[in-house]
Formats: C-alpha cells, sequence, structure tokens
C-alpha cells in the first residue's frame, strides 16, 4: 500500500533552525525538498565528512581486520550527538601519525635513491674535495660501455689522462678520469662515454653511505614506533567512526534547503499523512515559535512514495524498488508479487536438503551479522522461501539431489510433465498480473480497455490451453476465437482512419507471440530446478565413487561438504536473479509502472556504527 | 565409429564449449570488476554477482555432459551398447547446450561488463544490472531445456 503524503510548511525563527531540524532528523518521518531561492547553511561539517572520510580510507591498513560478518559496533547515543574533545583529539593525533609515517615513507624513498645513486661509485676512496678541480688537473667522473673500456683505457694513455675503473656492472664500467687542465680537450663520446656528477658536495662516499644507512635504521625505528602506536590506536578507538557518522548527520541538516528572511526560515517537505502530527509535536517540544500548515499534494507534483505493507510482504519491498519505485497515485504491486516470488523461487530451488541448510545458514548470518534496512529484508526474503524450497522438495522428491519417493512426479524422470506445471504455473501468473490490470482499470472507469486488453487475451490464452484437452476441445475454440475476435476489431481503437485501425487489430493480434515467449520463459523453473537437482546428484556421485577405504570416506565427506554448498551457493544466486526476472519481465510487463521516487526523511543513517538508545528509550 | 564414442564426443563438446563461453565472459567481466573495485573496493560484494552470472552456462553445459554420460551409462552403470543412429541423436541433444552455451556466454560476459561499468558508477543501480545481464541467460536456458528434453526423449 502506497502511504498518502502531506506536503508541509514549517515557519520557524530562524535561530530555532537547527534545533528543530536535529529532532525532525531523530525523528525521521519529513523529506525535506528543494524550493525555489532555497539556501544552505554551511559547508563546514561536510568538509568535516570528507576529513574523516578519507582519514578512514588512509586508516584501512592499520586496521585490525574483521571478519565478514560482524556487526557494527555499538556507540551510546550521547557520544554519538556530541562526540567529546577526546575523539577529536584521537582523530588528530592518528591524521599527524598518518602524515608522520607518509612524510618517513617519503624519505626512505629518497634515501634509497640516492642509495642507488652513490652505489656505483662506493669504491672511491676519493672525497669530494678531493675530486674539485685542482691546480693544474680536471677530474671527471663518467661511465662507459663495458665492452669500449679497453679503448678508452688506451686512447687516454696516449693522450696523457690518466684512468681508474671504480666498479664495473655487467654493461658498463664506472670510472674517473684525470686529464692535464692545458692539454687539448679529450674527444671521449665516440667511445660512448657519458659524464656523471657526483651526487655528493663533501666527504667520500663511502661515508656518505653509511651517513644513509644510518639514516635509514633511524627512520625505519621511527616508522614501526608510529605503525604500532597508530594500529593500536585505531584497535581501540572508534574516534574516526563516531565522528565520520556524526559530521554525516550534522551535514545532512546542513543540507536541508530553506527560505531565510531575517528573522524566519521557512523549510518545506513531505511527511506521511499519518505522521503529521508527531512531527508537528516534535516541533512544539523545541519550541512554541512555529507555524505549521500541511496540505494534499496537488496535481503534477512529484510526491516521494513511502511503502507500508504488512511485515511479511514488506520484506519483498526491496525487490519492486530494484526495478523501479511504484509512483505515487499508482498501484503497489508488492502484495501481489510476494506470493508468487515466495512460490516460484521455491520451485528453481526444489530440494529438501537445500532448503533446511538454506535455513540454518541464514539463521547464523542473521544470529552474528544482525543486518538492517534492504540487507535484512532481502535475507528474510530467502529465509521465506526456503519454506517453499522444502515443500517443492517433498513434491518432487529431491532430498539433497537424489530422488527419493517423490509425492508428484520427480523432474528428472519426468520432465516434459514438469514442464508442464511450470507453464502451467506461467500462465496462473500471467493471469493474475492481467486481472490486476483489470481491477485497476475497472476501478479509474476504463471499462472497455480493460475488456478489449486483457479479458481479451485472458479468453485466448485460456482458450489454446484448453484446446490441448480433448474433452474441452470446443469450448476451448470458442473462448480463443472470441478472445481472438475481440482484439482483431479493438486493438486499433485509438488509430485514426480504417487502415490504422485494421493494421492497429493486426498488430494487436500479434502480440500473442509476446505472450506465448511469455509462457515458455517459465520453462526456466524446470531448467534451474533440474540444474540444482543435478549438480547435487553429481555430487554426490563423485563422493560415492571414492568411498571404499578410510581415507576416501574422509574424502568423500569433504566433497559432500564442499559440492553441496557450492551448489546451493550457485542455485540461489541463479533462483533470485531468474525469479527477479520472471517478476519484472513477464510479470509487471502486464500491468505495472513505476518509475516513483522513494521516500528518504532527513534521519540519521549511520555508516560505521550503530546507535545504542541509551536510559531504557 | 560406434555410436557411443558419437555421443561422448557430444557429451565432452557441450561441457568444452559451454564452459568455454563462460571462461570467456567471467574472464571479461572479471576483467572490468577488477577495474571497478580497485577504485570501489566497497562494491566488491555487488561486483561478485555480477561477476559470477556468465559462468552458469558453463555449470549448465557440464549438467548436461553428465546427463548424457549416466544416459548412455559410461557414468555409474554398464555402458549402453548404442546404434550409429543413436549416437547422432545424442550428438545433437547435445548440440544446443553446447553452441548456445559458448555464444551466450561469452554475450552474457560483454553485458556484465556494462552492468559492471554501470555498478561502478551508481552503485544502487547494480539490481538493474543484474536483471538486464540475466535477460542474456535466458536463451542459455532455453538452449539446456531444448538439450535434456531431447535427450530424455530419445528411445533406447
Amino acid at each position: 500500500m502506497i502511504v498518502p503524503m502531506k506536503f508541509v510548511t514549517l515557519v520557524l525563527m530562524r535561530d530555532d533552525r537547527e534545533a528543530v531540524l536535529r529532532a525532525l532528523q531523530k525523528q525521521g518521518s519529513m523529506m525535506l525538498c528543494e524550493q525555489e531561492g532555497a539556501v544552505r547553511a554551511g559547508t563546514e561539517n561536510a568538509a568535516a565528512l570528507r576529513r574523516m572520510e578519507k582519514l578512514l580510507s588512509d586508516l584501512k591498513p592499520y586496521t585490525p581486520k574483521k571478519g565478514m560478518f560482524s556487526e557494527k559496533p555499538q556507540v551510546d547515543a550521547n557520544a554519538f550527538e556530541a562526540p567529546s574533545t577526546a575523539d577529536s583529539q584521537t582523530a588528530d593525533r592518528m591524521e599527524a601519525l598518518l602524515a608522520q609515517i607518509d612524510n618517513a615513507k617519503e624519505r626512505q624513498k629518497q634515501l634509497s635513491d640516492r642509495q642507488t645513486a652513490l652505489y656505483p661509485w662506493a669504491q672511491l676512496s676519493a672525497s669530494a674535495e678531493d675530486l674539485a678541480d685542482g691546480a693544474y688537473t680536471n677530474c671527471t667522473l663518467g661511465v662507459v660501455p663495458k665492452k669500449q673500456f679497453p679503448n678508452l683505457t688506451a686512447f687516454c694513455e696516449e693522450s696523457g689522462a690518466a684512468v681508474e675503473k671504480i666498479s664495473e656492472t655487467e654493461q658498463a664500467v664506472y670510472l674517473v678520469l684525470a686529464a692535464l687542465k692545458d692539454g687539448a680537450p679529450l674527444d671521449l663520446a665516440s667511445f660512448g662515454f657519458q659524464k656523471c656528477t657526483l651526487p655528493l658536495t663533501a666527504g667520500t662516499v663511502a661515508d656518505e653511505l653509511r651517513r644513509i644507512a644510518a639514516e635509514q635504521n633511524e627512520l625505519q625505528k621511527q616508522l614501526d614506533e608510529d605503525t604500532a602506536q597508530l594500529t593500536a590506536l585505531t584497535g581501540d578507538s572508534l574516534a574516526p567512526q563516531v565522528l565520520c557518522d556524526h559530521y554525516r548527520a550534522e551535514s545532512d541538516i546542513d543540507d536541508a534547503p530553506f527560505l531565510s528572511t531575517a528573522q524566519t526560515v521557512l523549510l518545506c517537505g513531505w511527511v506521511p499523512e499519518k505522521r503529521v502530527a508527531e512531527v508537528e509535536q516534535t516541533v512544539r517540544a523545541v519550541t512554541e515559535v512555529y507555524d505549521l500548515t500541511a496540505r494534499d499534494p496537488v496535481d503534477g507534483e512529484e510526491v516521494p512514495t513511502a511503502l507500508e505493507n504488512k511485515k511479511l510482504v514488506s520484506q519483498f519491498e526491496g525487490i519492486t524498488n530494484m526495478f523501479s519505485v511504484p509512483s505515487y497515485g499508482g498501484y503497489d504491486p508488492n502484495a501481489v508479487m510476494a506470493p508468487w516470488y515466495w512460490l516460484i523461487f521455491g520451485m528453481m530451488m526444489g530440494d529438501v536438503g537445500y532448503g533446511l541448510m538454506m535455513v540454518v545458514l541464514i539463521s547464523i548470518v542473521k544470529k552474528i551479522m544482525k543486518p538492517k534496512g534492504d540487507t535484512k529484508k532481502l535475507i528474510n526474503v530467502l529465509l521465506y522461501s526456503s519454506i517453499t524450497t522444502i515443500l517443492c522438495g517433498v513434491l518432487f522428491g529431491s532430498y539433497f539431489g537424489e530422488t527419493w519417493h517423490p509425492i508428484l512426479f520427480s523432474p528428472l524422470e519426468n520432465p516434459v510433465q514438469m514442464l508442464i506445471v511450470t507453464l502451467g504455473i506461467g500462465v496462473a501468473h500471467i493471469f493474475t498480473g492481467l486481472i490486476v490490470q483489470i481491477v485497476n482499470s475497472v476501478k479509474a472507469g476504463h471499462w472497455l480497455d480493460a475488456i478489449c486488453d486483457q479479458v481479451s487475451w485472458i479468453l485466448v490464452i485460456s482458450g489454446i490451453c484448453l484446446i490441448f484437452l480433448a474433452a474441452t476441445r470446443t469450448v476451448g475454440i470458442v473462448l480463443a476465437c472470441v478472445g481472438a475476435a475481440i482484439i482483431l476489431f479493438t486493438a486499433g481503437r485509438a488509430k485514426k482512419g480504417i487502415i490504422g485501425k485494421i493494421t492497429g487489430g493486426l498488430v494487436g493480434l500479434y502480440g500473442i507471440t509476446n505472450y506465448l515467449s511469455d509462457i515458455l520463459s517459465y520453462s526456466r523453473i524446470l531448467a534451474l530446478s533440474l540444474a540444482t537437482g543435478v549438480v547435487g546428484m553429481v555430487m554426490n556421485m563423485l563422493a560415492g565413487m571414492i568411498q571404499g577405504s578410510v581415507i576416501g570416506f574422509v574424502l568423500s565427506l569433504l566433497i559432500y561438504i564442499v559440492g553441496h554448498v557450492f551448489n546451493l551457493v550457485l542455485g540461489l544466486l541463479s533462483a533470485y536473479v531468474h525469479d527477479c526476472r520472471l517478476q519484472y519481465i513477464e510479470f509487471y510487463g502486464k500491468f505495472y509502472e513505476g518509475s516513483g521516487k522513494l521516500f528518504q526523511p532527513l534521519s540519521i543513517n549511520p555508516k560505521y556504527i550503530q546507535i545504542q538508545e541509551n536510559g531504557g528509550n | 565409429m560406434s555410436g557411443i564414442s558419437i555421443a561422448i564426443i557430444g557429451a565432452a563438446l557441450c561441457a568444452a564449449l559451454a564452459g568455454c563461453g563462460s571462461a570467456i565472459g567471467v574472464m571479461a567481466a572479471g576483467k572490468a570488476a577488477a577495474g571497478v573495485a580497485s577504485e570501489k573496493p566497497e562494491l566488491f560484494g555487488k561486483l561478485l554477482v555480477l561477476q559470477a552470472l556468465p559462468g552458469t552456462q558453463g555449470i549448465y553445459g557440464f549438467l548436461t555432459a553428465i546427463l548424457i554420460m549416466v544416459r548412455i551409462g559410461v557414468l555409474g552403470g554398464a555402458p549402453v551398447e548404442l546404434s550409429m543412429s543413436q549416437g547422432w541423436q545424442f550428438f545433437g541433444a547435445a548440440m544446443p547446450m553446447a553452441i548456445a552455451g559458448l555464444v551466450s556466454g561469452i554475450c552474457q560476459g560483454k553485458a556484465a561488463v556494462g552492468a559492471i561499468h554501470m555498478t561502478g558508477k551508481q552503485p544502487d543501480a547494480s539490481g538493474k544490472g543484474i536483471t538486464m545481464t540475466a535477460l542474456v541467460e535466458t536463451y542459455a536456458i532455453l538452449a539446456l531445456l531444448a538439450s535434456i528434453l531431447v535427450l530424455f526423449g530419445i528411445q533406447l
């Protein structure tokens, strides 16, 4: 059911704005909306939020790993609403440590680059001062390809220059060359000689390397210390998480658009009709000076959709919302979709063993993870579907892939019969969709549309189905012909001109192919139930093959467990996806128009923590 | 060549071709998912589901192969004496799944890549992406159905 909404306009004193918004956020019943000329409060909180998000992502490598299914930590409501200065100090300390670690790493990189540059010259005994230009000689450092080195030496000896090899690698020789200042300039480029400058201004290379090693040691020690400190800090403080969620809530308040005069502000937004009184109460608790008016939505306004369904049905809302949110003033399909989703899921899984495994595993996940919101709903859908999975398993006699006393028949031994059952389910499912559309059309007063577009197709399809039974063949033929005649004569009624009406009728009749492919699409129920069953059977067979000795028996247990869990996960994924598809395309295609906007009130949505209400309220 | 050899070749092609299709599809989706996860590691769960989608063809192919092997008694039982014609019948039964599995696995992988990119930009749209990707699988499922129906229709 779609909840009726009211458009609420709230006038407040400027000074009360923040307090009222905070109270409304806590209550979570009002979705503020954009107005022309609206302004927003400052962006400091948003900046603080970004800072904390960045801190949290930077902290990731230092945060102790939590299990995949662990629960969010609980934080006291007071600590969340007004974080202590200790918390922000901790966050500052973490940032400072992160900056220190970053600096140290940067310095380490510089040092190791320098080390690499100096390394070839480690054996150079002369200091930087020694290499400076002397009175009569020039010293040059350089590198030359290894195979040119003998040529270069010979050439230098001829020219009266001295060459000393310092070190060599596989390809190159590092050398120092001393030449007389007044001698002819040496042309060494032809030997592939490249001049180098020693990255050092004083002292010897060896000394510098020792100094670098010492500094690196020091840095590493500092780095280890900082890292340990940071890890300890993130291990026992929730400060960044609390602050992050706190600033998120605050920046949501800042982000609420309002119109403002010198003294007053005007806020407006959507509130479910039932909760208008509560909203007013909340405002009154904060201030006496206010004006609140609520009006019904007018045509053309984009009203957000809030859904309200019985608890069982409401778990399936997420599936509809994933396709498209029902539009306000539209039809909420969840109540009709839920039982079908439930049934079809069970048929696709269709195994007692897997159903029981679902119950056990999902209960464990619920117990440990305590999921909230949409995840919780999805998990509940799976939990409910385990019931139909077990029921279908009993009906079709499937136990962990093995067939055992089916009440109806076994799909593996009788696939054609199962195919007929699944197509029957498909026809019933599609008829449900058509009937929903008939009801909606009739409610809106469109009798003719209901008869021409839906009743006619129900006649055609049920007629075709009856033709297959010998006893009802004549009835079937009559029904199908009546239906087809209605379509032929009315499908083009909106078109102009006689030719348009004729082609419209023919095109309408051609729609039979859509219905046929829709119905055939339900054969996937058979395919998926066979797939689950057969893969399970294969696992049993594989395990059975190696059961001969004690080791074989242990190994076979492993195959049973791994194989069936694998098959279960795969089966769940397929059943979930293909059940969704049947609802979205085959079922919703018949009547559902979504494209609504979900009602998302101003509320507190912590991402990293759970808020624990204090004092028993 | 005896009938049973032809049937076995059919079963082998079924598992091999559908497996190749899935491998290519999952590989393409995996590459895209890895790219998105490098920017947004928190989407890993959603991406994994999308990446897994093109994997079903391989399983259908494997399933069909096993069913053929059970039917001709290669697995768990004495091999049935098959005539040439019966062998070709089994071969024919394997073909829908083998060919459609190969092609639809690759194509579904491409659709999954698109859906993964969409999820990277709009994490809330992953459900729509899953549906779009799953539409491709319809044809693999129909092929599986055709293979199974033919398989069980063969008279021994």
